[in-house]
């Protein structure tokens, strides 16, 4: 069977830019050829903000800095520094807002790889945005040259690994623990309680279940804090009970299922946090439908 | 002395600068992205036209060149944006054998919203008709490993383009 993606190659248009991009870049292109050869475009490396950083010795920098790019998305700073004997001295990578210096081994002033002096005595802590980008950085890592020393699982601080680097330094990739999906059409968004005593029932919930409380938006209204899904409770509740609330993608749209399928509909209601209304399915129990 | 090979860069600017600009602009639809992106193709050019062997200097080495460093924009891009494109691609795996007939308009809306590290894989691929193996040395990655990642791509290409509702 024929690929269907086939059928998007495209052959290259030239397109000619704006002529006063075209003649700025043959300037810049005439002063690159000029420019003494060996020296970099780059501009001026800014100090760092940190207040700790790392400063890595390595048994080969230049490999190092590839590894560093090709693992972990490490972006050059600047240009190494060689020394006579054509050791690295100095070389500075950004990973993410953090710069990490290295450097070859200097073994005569102690300056010894992990890999040379037979194991790390520290490990570097790496932090990704998710709990999946442990998995892609530990992938990367892997393939870019590193020993997988513990592989990627989830804890209750978030998921996490244990690579070493072809140096032997040891690194500790981390992610906080996924975040809860925000619910989508159809799904449970919040659960009200209606109690007809708000302190009683704040009372038994609470050694029940470990709930604790915050003050809503109405008089007497609750928020219980932490649950999934998120949940409140009002007092004063002539028929005490717990509603539903589903979130919708069209109200208006929902409103009239209801009505159409022998339900009753109440009128939408803006709140704060979205249009909200009353419902009552065909067989009498109460729930509401949010748009957020 | 001999003289710097780099400077023939000057001599075919005129006639490779729309090819350059055309090839970006068509892969990244985005100006003042192909702009950037072209402008770094002719500077790295300078470096990479002084190398050993020398290159031929041609309108196809520059695409070359350029193909390089749209690449390592998706790859500056994945990295920056990781977190988000995984949610999304995670979600969709079939071995359904697909046979429709592409919409490119459709397609080309679909590419924009795909994370850039499968966006990267498929227009290298099928954009320029590249072979997985050279997608490879594009992507800095083993051709095993760009297997994977294009059978991914696939998929998420496939389930955006069936749902184009679910990308965002």
């Amino acid at each position: 069977m024929t690929d269907p993606l086939n059928t998007l190659r495209e052959p290259i248009t030239p397109v000619d830019p704006d002529p006063a991009f075209a003649a700025e870049l043959r300037s810049r292109l005439e002063r690159a050829l000029l420019a003494p050869q060996g020296a970099t475009m780059t501009t001026t490396v800014e100090t760092p903000s940190q207040t700790l950083g790392c400063y890595l010795a390595v048994n080969d920098a230049r490999s190092a800095l590839d590894f560093y790019e090709l693992a972990f998305g490490a972006r050059r700073r600047g240009e190494p520094i060689v020394m006579d004997d054509g050791r690295i001295g100095h070389a500075e990578l950004t990973i993410g807002d953090s710069v990490l210096m290295l450097a070859d081994e200097f073994a005569e002033i102690g300056l010894l790889s992990p890999r040379t002096r037979g194991g790390a005595s520290q490990s570097l802590y790496l932090r990704v945005s998710e709990p999946d980008a442990v998995d892609v950085t530990v992938r990367d890592a892997v393939e870019a040259g590193a020993r997988l020393e513990r592989a990627a699982a989830d804890y209750d601080y978030g998921r996490n690994a244990v690579v070493v680097d072809p140096s032997g330094h040891r690194w500790m990739i981390s992610s906080a623990p996924a975040a809860t999906p925000a619910p989508k059409h159809g799904d449970l968004a919040y659960l009200t309680h209606a109690v007809a005593d708000s302190g009683r029932a704040r009372a038994f919930y609470g050694a029940v279940l470990g709930w604790t409380f915050t003050p809503g938006r109405v008089q007497d209204g609750w928020q219980i804090e932490g649950t999934n899904p998120p949940a409140g409770m009002h007092g004063g509740a002539a028929q005490p009970g717990i509603e539903p609330v589903y979130q919708v993608d069209d109200l208006v749209a929902a409103l009239a299922a209801v009505h159409d399928h022998g339900g009753q509909a109440g009128e939408p209601r803006q709140q704060p946090y979205g249009r909200i209304a009353e419902c009552i399915d065909d067989q009498g129990t109460h729930f509401q439908l949010l748009e957020p | 002395m001999r003289p710097d090979p780099a400077l023939e860069l000057l001599e075919v600017y005129d006639t490779a600068l729309p090819h350059v600009h055309g090839y970006l602009l068509s892969r990244c639809r985005d100006r003042t992205l192909a702009q950037d992106l072209t402008a770094e193709t002719f500077l790295a050019a300078v470096t990479a036209a002084r190398q050993q062997p020398m290159p031929a200097i041609t309108t196809g080495w520059l695409i070359g060149v350029a193909r390089h460093k749209l690449a390592d924009h998706w790859r500056r891009v994945e990295r920056e944006q990781r977190g988000l494109q995984l949610v999304r691609t995670t979600a969709y795996q079939t071995n359904d054998p697909w046979d429709v007939e592409i919409d490119t308009v459709v397609a080309h809306q679909v590419l924009d919203a795909l994370g850039a590290h499968h966006r990267a894989a498929l227009t290298l691929r099928y954009l320029d008709g590249l072979p997985v193996a050279q997608v490879a040395e594009h992507l800095g990655r083993t051709v095993h490993a760009t297997e994977a990642l294009l059978v991914r791509a696939r998929s998420a290409f496939r389930a955006a383009y069936e749902n184009p509702e679910g990308v965002r």
